[in-house]
């Protein structure tokens, strides 16, 4: 574990998880297009 | 406090709950085996379906039940910081749970209550089997009884104060199951055990399968909610961090309770004993259940992304590797999360009104349900066992290396049992099938599938024994004089400091349940006593 300043911490108690909205936004864009192959790509083939 | 008593009613709950997992867990393997054929001298209808029943009740009723109910009562006594509301009550509810228990075990185990864990009719159980399991969640009220009073006791002695978040998940949750368990309950007394005791000649299966709907997919969050409880407790602590948002929390908590219920006809939805329009209504409802689960993630993994950076992780994705990755309940989130993104996936096309057709009763749903209940919730509940064992038995747990190679091997298992399992739905393979007598070049293909579940199966088997082996050598070491671990919850990022109400109570919220339940399945109901309908005789053992 890193040692990390006290301007430090403040900063980072104080930023918006960036992180966390740029993994949600790649999952949920992972599972619409996971979503989409599935429906033209098996469902709407099999009739 | 002095909360001896309410320790030892806590691990009796957990100990039957892992005990009914570690048989449920070997049933499931012997299930693989033989369902794959490469055995033919296990094959047996009559023991397999003996054998999925038993593990279906082990793991979905006994292990979650008894789980929930010991978490929720060492929960409100450490939050609340008062004794469990009348104990007596509390182990009378334990020993009628537990009665319940062996009563159904007994027709399970000698065949005479193979109608899976769903027992739908006419498929007929010996009443035994009914009457146990009625016991179990007549025992399960009174935890949630409990629960309730020392939720409003709580609120009554603390005007304006918010309850703590661990207590009014755990609130929510005995709400939530007083509702949830009712469809079932009116199943099973009116229909089921007249049934069974030839009391009546013939069952309606509509109106049993409309009931059962109502507790089938509320029942789920049932089981999740202490999951997602530990997520936001004891997670932000464990990695060391702060709780992103408590009100995000809460209110995930409300509408996860709120929608989980009105929803349940996703599971009928090739079924014609209700119209599509009302099918249409609860497919819309599901996809509003899942925006709680979208809140609860970014909540928690926004709670990991500030411990990250707080232990020096830096740029857009650094914080992840900086997470304390040995460390049990971390380790147990990140992988769960992980199979709840891929379990979350398989739900919404199951949710989904039309696509749901290609998926219907095949292998997909059971490696679904797995993924989701097997994955993402039980392997929080372990979490969960690791972290609190040692507050509960005062000693230090046995082996925490062994608790993070049971964590992964966990999470490689179910990875490599369930992701077949998808592929075998999408190939056409039906679920609830014991054996395929048949060989044509469709169900060769099955098989290299079957044999990585058999593998999955095992792994999964080895790491359920570790679990069980570290908890028990945790419990029988010798007594340290110097332990004084402590429970240690999370802090919210931004203290808590003027909530409204309806974020801090569930009156209004048990209201808004009713109306939705009337609306949602109040003339799918009715509609079996306005119209003729024809009864089925029962059948089965």
């Amino acid at each position: 574990m890193d040692q990390i300043t006290d301007e430090e911490r403040k900063q980072i108690l104080e930023s918006p998880p960036v992180g966390t909205f740029a993994l949600m936004t790649t999952v949920i864009g992972g599972m619409v297009v996971a979503w989409l192959f599935l429906y033209y790509g098996i469902f709407l083939p099999r009739g | 406090m002095n909360d001896a008593a309410e320790r030892k009613l806590a691990i009796s709950h957990m100990w039957v709950a892992f005990a009914a997992f570690i048989v449920a867990c070997l049933l499931g393997e012997y299930q693989v085996i033989e369902r794959s054929g490469f055995f033919p001298a296990l094959d047996s209808n009559s023991v397999y379906f003996a054998s999925v029943s038993t593990h279906g009740v082990l793991m979905a009723f006994v292990l979650t039940t008894f789980f929930i109910m010991g978490f929720g009562y060492y929960i409100a006594t450490t939050t609340l910081k008062q004794p469990v509301w009348n104990k007596q009550l509390a182990w009378i509810g334990f020993w009628v749970a537990l009665t319940g228990v062996v009563l159904a075990a007994i027709p399970l185990l000698t065949g005479k209550a193979s109608v899976l864990y769903t027992f739908y009719p006419p498929i007929v159980a010996h009443a035994s089997f009914y009457i146990g399991a009625t016991l179990l969640v007549v025992g399960s009220w009174v935890w949630c009884v409990i629960m309730l009073v020392m939720f409003s006791q709580w609120k009554k002695a603390n005007p304006g104060q918010a309850v703590p978040l661990a207590m009014f998940a755990t609130a929510a949750n005995a709400m939530l199951w007083l509702w949830t368990s009712a469809g079932v309950a009116l199943e099973v007394l009116f229909q089921l055990i007249p049934l069974s005791l030839g009391w009546i000649d013939t069952i309606d299966p509509g109106l049993a399968r409309t009931l059962f709907a109502w507790t089938l997919h509320p029942i789920v969050y049932f089981w999740l909610i202490p999951a997602y409880t530990a997520y936001y407790v004891f997670v932000p602590k464990q990695a060391g961090g702060y709780l992103f948002s408590e009100e995000m929390a809460r209110l995930a908590f409300i509408v996860l309770a709120v929608f989980a219920l009105p929803i349940g006809f996703h599971h009928l939805y090739m079924d014609p004993e209700q119209a599509k329009g009302w099918k249409l209504l609860h497919a819309i409802g599901t996809f509003v259940v899942a925006l709680p689960t979208l809140v609860t993630g970014f909540t928690v993994i926004a709670s990991l992304e500030i411990a990250g950076r707080l232990r020096g992780g830096k740029g857009l994705f650094g914080w992840i590797g900086k997470l304390p990755w040995t460390n049990p309940m971390t380790l147990a989130v990140i992988l769960s999360l992980l199979m709840l993104i891929f379990g979350g996936f398989g739900g919404i096309v199951n949710a989904s009104y039309a696509m749901n057709a290609m998926v219907h009763n095949t292998a997909w749903v059971s490696g679904h349900f797995h993924l989701i209940f097997a994955g993402t919730t039980i392997i929080m509940y372990f979490a969960i066992a690791y972290y609190l064992w040692p507050l509960l038995v005062g000693k230090p747990l046995f082996s925490r290396t062994m608790a993070l190679v049971q964590l992964w091997t966990w999470f490689i298992g179910m990875t490599i049992l369930t992701t077949p399992w998808h592929v075998l739905g999408l190939l056409g393979q039906p679920r609830r099938i014991s054996s395929v007598v048949y060989n044509n070049l469709l169900t060769l293909s099955w098989k290299p599938y079957e044999l990585m579940m058999i593998f999955g199966g095992l792994i999964l088997l080895g790491s359920a024994c570790a679990l069980i082996y570290n908890l028990v050598k945790t419990q029988l070491a010798p007594t340290t004089e110097n332990f004084s671990e402590q429970i240690e919850f999370a802090e919210p990022l931004r203290p808590v400091t003027a909530l409204p109400e309806h974020l801090n109570d569930l009156k209004l919220w048990n209201k808004i349940i009713a109306v939705l339940m009337a609306i949602s399945f109040g003339y799918p109901i009715l509609q079996f006593f306005f119209m003729e309908t024809f009864g089925s005789n029962g059948w089965g053992y």
